[in-house]
């Protein structure tokens, strides 16, 4: 199935959960669940934990399927932002020190089935940003990657860097600023 | 170089670029969400850093999840689906059946809210069944009392209304029971007052008399709506 197609069979099964259609959220969670939980395995580092999350990020799509917009972001990206935000509320609630296993530990089980990578934005979009990210310097772009796949706080990239908090929240800005003005472009 | 105050973003661009990057800690998202729900320019400036870094997603490898979570879903979603009843489905048609007069009703219930509460309220949620406003709630501003009032009416014979708060990340919370016919005036449990805020919602479910025996929710959900701010 080409991309559009995923995208526009998941926006139509979203429409039909937000009017209340529990085979729809079923489709939509057989087509985006191994995606999401690697995103909530990625960020929380804890099986039960990312298992808890997801739960909850499914629930969270069954009650607020009927604001997602079609017009204004991909289907994938709103249920990715929602798994992202929900994960990372759930590793600041649990406070620091917590996430000590490996990350390896995460990756496991990887599934062959590519599911929901289908439906990830389009190459085009995907090559802009990595485009983007690669005019960065490199601790720059890695801060950013970083930042983004595992929910890290300035406070923990300082301290993964070895540089002053002031110092990293100022190079992360510049460095989004940057981003923005080249994904504009 | 590193002061902070060099870069621009006081216009909240950086805001919502670090909200979504999350480098956020929790008080500060709580900030960016609060933001979110009041400021249209922010928001789209989140739904373009969404948009945009969203793509870096691709780069986690899928892992199928346990069996459990969808069983988990489900139970979430229908508790007592293994046990047909005509009960339940005939309080289902009732709430269903609500007319387009329960809007009129809904704002008047909202008027009644402000002229009850003895403080102003600074959150409100109104709680649809089936796209219609079952019940308005509002709540005092420390979070301690909700004034509840349906916005139609309905009859739940011999069983009972149970109102729920739904807070990101945690299971239902018990807030007491409510009636069909009447506002109804709550004090929140102290532990419960903290989490009365924007991303939280309320629920009404269906429970046998004297309210759910297990702590959460083991009725149909009849009405459901998220706390926003006023």
């Amino acid at each position: 199935m080409d991309l559009n197609a995923a995208r526009n069979q998941l926006a139509a099964a979203l429409a039909r959960v937000a009017g209340g259609n529990r085979a729809a959220l079923r489709l939509v969670y057989q087509d985006t669940s191994a995606k999401l939980f690697g995103v909530c395995l990625r960020i929380l580092r804890d099986r039960a934990e990312a298992e808890d999350v997801l739960q909850d990020v499914y629930l969270t799509v069954w009650r607020r399927a009927a604001t997602f917009d079609p017009s204004r972001a991909s289907p994938i990206t709103w249920l990715v932002a929602i798994a992202r935000n929900r994960s990372i509320d759930r590793l600041r609630a649990g406070g620091a020190g917590r996430r000590t296993a490996p990350i390896e530990e995460a990756a496991e089980v990887a599934d062959e089935n590519p599911g929901a990578a289908d439906l990830m934005e389009s190459a085009d979009q995907h090559r802009r940003l990595q485009d983007c990210l690669g005019q960065l310097e490199e601790r720059q772009s890695s801060a950013i990657r970083a930042a983004f796949l595992d929910g890290t706080t300035y406070e923990e990239l300082a301290q993964r860097g070895g540089i002053p908090l002031g110092t990293m929240k100022s190079m992360i800005r510049r460095s989004l600023m940057k981003l923005r003005t080249c994904l504009e472009s | 170089m590193s002061d902070d105050r060099t870069i621009p973003g006081e216009d909240g661009q950086s805001l919502a670029a670090e909200y979504v990057l999350g480098v956020l800690s929790a008080p500060q998202r709580r900030e960016a969400e609060q933001r979110l729900a009041r400021d249209a320019v922010f928001a789209a400036e989140v739904a373009f850093w969404e948009q945009r870094l969203g793509g870096l997603a691709g780069e986690v490898r899928p892992v199928t999840p346990p069996a459990r979570v969808w069983s988990g879903i489900e139970a979430a979603l229908m508790p007592r689906q293994a046990r047909p009843n005509l009960w339940n489905s005939l309080t289902l048609w009732r709430w269903s059946a609500v007319t387009s007069a329960a809007l009129a009703v809904a704002s008047l219930a909202v008027a009644y809210v402000a002229t009850v509460s003895s403080q102003r309220a600074s959150l409100v949620a109104r709680l649809d069944t089936g796209g219609q406003a079952g019940f308005v709630a509002a709540i005092d501003p420390a979070g301690k009392s909700i004034t509840i009032v349906p916005a139609s009416l309905t009859s739940v014979d011999q069983r009972v209304l149970e109102l729920w708060l739904i807070a990101p990340g945690d299971r239902p919370r018990s807030l007491g029971l409510i009636e069909p016919g009447k506002p109804v005036q709550i004090n929140v449990p102290a532990d419960l007052a903290g989490r009365m805020k924007a991303d939280a919602a309320l629920a009404v479910s269906v429970e046998p008399p004297g309210g759910s025996p297990t702590g959460l929710p083991t009725g149909p959900v009849v009405a459901s709506g998220k706390l926003i701010n006023l």
